[in-house]
Order: C-alpha cells, then structure tokens, then sequence
C-alpha cells in the first residue's frame, strides 16, 4: 500500500513538473504582458523574507538571497523598457524595497555603483515626481540610506503639486535625515557594519557624511517636522492612523527630548499596586525602561 | 539577565495597553513578572515609544538617557550596556 501512493505520488509530481516545462514553453512562444511579467516577478518575492528567517542553513539563505537578487534585476529591466506602462511605479518602489532589504537584513554583498535602487530611483525622478499616488513609494524611500534617496524626497517636496503628496514628503524627508544620523552614530561602535556601509554606498559618501555637522543635520530634520506641522497639519498619511502633523509632533518631541544624551523627561503614574511614582524615584540607579504591551 | 540585586540598577516596565492597576496586576502576576510598571493608559507609550513595543532605553544613574532601541536588540546589547553604566555608577558611588 505504501509503494502504491509512493508511485502515485511520484507519477503525481512527474506530471507537474512537465506541466510546469509545458507552460514556460508555451510562455517563450507568445510574450507575456508587462503586467503578467510583472506579477510573476512578484510571485518571486513572496515570503522571502519570512524564509530567509526561517532557513536553517547559508545554502539556503544563499539561495533566497539569489533569488531576490535576480527579481530584483528583472523587475528594474522590466521598467526600463516598458517605462510607460501602469505597474511602473509599483515596480519601481519594489526595486527600491528589495534592494533596502538586501542591504539591511542579509549578506548580500551590494550591487555598489550598479546600485538597482539608484536607478530605479533615477527613474523614479523622471517619470514620476508628480505622481499623486507617492505615499508609499515615499515611504520605501526613506527607509534608505543613499544619497539618491534624499534628493528623491526633496524633488517630491518641492515639485509634486499635490498636498497630500507633499504633506508626505516633507514628514519622510524629516524622518530619512534623523534616521541617517542615528544610523551614524551607532556606526561608530560597530566597525564591521561600518565597513559594510561603506561596500555598499560608497566609501566617498560615507566620508562625507562623517565630515557633516550633526547639529545642523538635526536641525535641519527638525524645520521639517516643523514645516509638516505647520503647512500640512491635517494631511492623512495612510501608514500612520494619524496625520502629518501629528506624527511630526511626536518625533519632534523625540529628537529633542528622548534621544541619547537627553536627561530624561520625567514620567508620573501609578504601579500595578495603584502606588503613584516617578521616573526621577529612581536618580542614583541605572535604569532599564522597558516599554511592553499584550498583544 | 544576570543578577542585578544587589547593584544600583532597576527594571521599570511601562505597560502600553488601556489597563487599570488591578487589571495589570492580574496580568503580571499570571505572567508571574515581577518588576515594577507604570499602569500607562498609552499616554507615556504614545509619546516614548511611538515606533511600537518593545522599545527600550537605558538611563545612566545621572539621569541622561544612554542608549535607546526600538525591538529586542538581543541579551547581550543589554548586558552589555548595563554592565557598563552600572560600574560607572558605583564608581561614582551609586547605591
């Protein structure tokens, strides 16, 4: 009984697999759309970081690594000659998210001047600075370190004549520049990862940056959040259930109260005991604050 | 995490969910947690973690704020940066 389902179940995968070489075949005779190209490629990428977590071995990891690498690619290509079709955008942003992932989460050694988000990004400035549909490409682009990012979010800015675009630029452009030093300052404790941004964005850059006056960067980020309270206090950024103008506040509040080196603000409430107490009890000790919640 | 007692060191916990002390209290006793939280009603969470839970910082004895993470970061960032300040603290004579 055992052999039986054994066969059938080779015979059974035997015959996918030559269903499978059946329809590439059949694809290779009449090309697919762009957006059937496009999907497909999708298809590539899907749950990739959720395996890559899971793989119990560098083969493996090596291999998703490849994968995503060669999607990636494909996905650019698959724009560049088809610059003008619907899924475009999509695409693009894709491009700049996989490489972000690449970069940050595994050892992917780095594409350096063929950067794939650099052109698609360069791409991006030229055919769709004055998208209104830019919220979440902004927002994939800000999780970025390179410089092309950055001057992607200032073109957004100053060019997208749409508010809630704009609104959206101005607290992204904010948030990539107080990432960007943040992300600096813990370079200087980690001289492998140090060494790794420099494969990956280029050693000239990351001199530069090292060279630039932290105050004034952070002053900088802090007049866009100002400027996203101000100008666009009531614009919706669909990834927060808040607006600009809020969001901006609360990292404002962040940057000039609760990053490294800032005396603690003073925190007043009760325990679980229904005992109020303070933050400051505690001055003399060093203190682990660790904010939870149940899910 | 080693075994702070005796150092001048404490773990204060900010509870992020809408709860009232007895409810938290519940909670931590179930969970058998045994350190000290701000019952927060998410009015401290919004503002001091306002990228989510975990997040966590650690403030030097002088009250600076020293190092700050948003997600575990992992035992060993933890000891390590607590080993740190701690000695630093008794050195400057912390209790």
């Amino acid at each position: 009984m055992k052999v039986e389902r054994l066969i059938r179940y080779l015979a059974f995968s035997l015959f996918v697999v030559a269903a499978g070489e059946g329809t590439s075949a059949a694809a290779e005779e009449k090309p697919s759309t762009v957006a059937e190209r496009y999907q497909a490629l999708l298809k590539e990428f899907q749950g990739t970081s959720y395996a890559y977590f899971q793989a119990t071995n560098d083969t493996e990891r090596q291999a998703i690594v490849a994968r995503v690498d060669s999607a990636t690619t494909k996905c650019l290509e698959l724009v560049e000659k088809n610059p003008s079709d619907p899924i475009a955008l999509d695409a693009l942003t894709y491009v700049v998210t996989q490489e972000y992932w690449l970069n940050t989460h595994t050892t992917h050694p780095g594409w350096g001047a063929e950067s794939r988000q650099a052109r698609a990004i360069a791409l991006l400035l030229r055919d769709h600075v004055e998208s209104d549909k830019l919220a979440e490409t902004c927002k994939r682009v800000h999780f970025g370190f390179r410089q092309e990012c950055e001057t992607f979010l200032r073109t957004v800015l100053e060019k997208n004549p749409h508010r809630e675009v704009q609104g959206t630029a101005c607290l992204r452009l904010a948030q990539f520049l107080a990432n960007r030093v943040e992300r600096l300052d813990l370079l200087k404790d980690q001289p492998d990862l140090a060494k790794r941004y420099d494969t990956l964005y280029g050693k000239d850059y990351m001199d530069a940056l090292k060279r630039q006056d932290r105050a004034e960067v952070i002053r900088e980020a802090e007049s866009f959040y100002e400027r996203a309270i101000a100008k666009y206090g009531d614009v919706r950024v669909p990834q927060y259930s808040s607006t600009a103008g809020k969001q901006a506040e609360i990292e404002l509040f962040e940057i000039r109260h609760l990053a490294i080196g800032k005396v603690a603000p003073e925190i007043e409430g009760e325990d679980q005991d229904g005992k109020q107490f303070k933050l400051s009890d505690y001055r003399g000790k060093v203190v682990l604050l660790y904010f939870w919640s149940e899910y | 995490m080693k075994n702070l007692a005796e150092k001048p060191f404490a773990l204060i916990g900010v509870h992020g969910n809408d709860y009232t002390p007895q409810k938290l209290k519940a909670v931590m006793e179930k969970e058998k947690l045994n350190w000290r939280s701000f019952a927060d009603h998410r009015v401290i969470t919004s503002k001091w973690a306002s990228r989510g839970t975990p997040t966590y910082y650690i403030i030097d004895h002088k009250g600076v704020i020293r190092f700050r993470w948003s997600g575990y970061p992992g035992a060993k960032a933890i000891d390590d940066a607590l080993e740190k300040l701690i000695t630093a603290a008794e050195a400057q004579g912390g209790r």
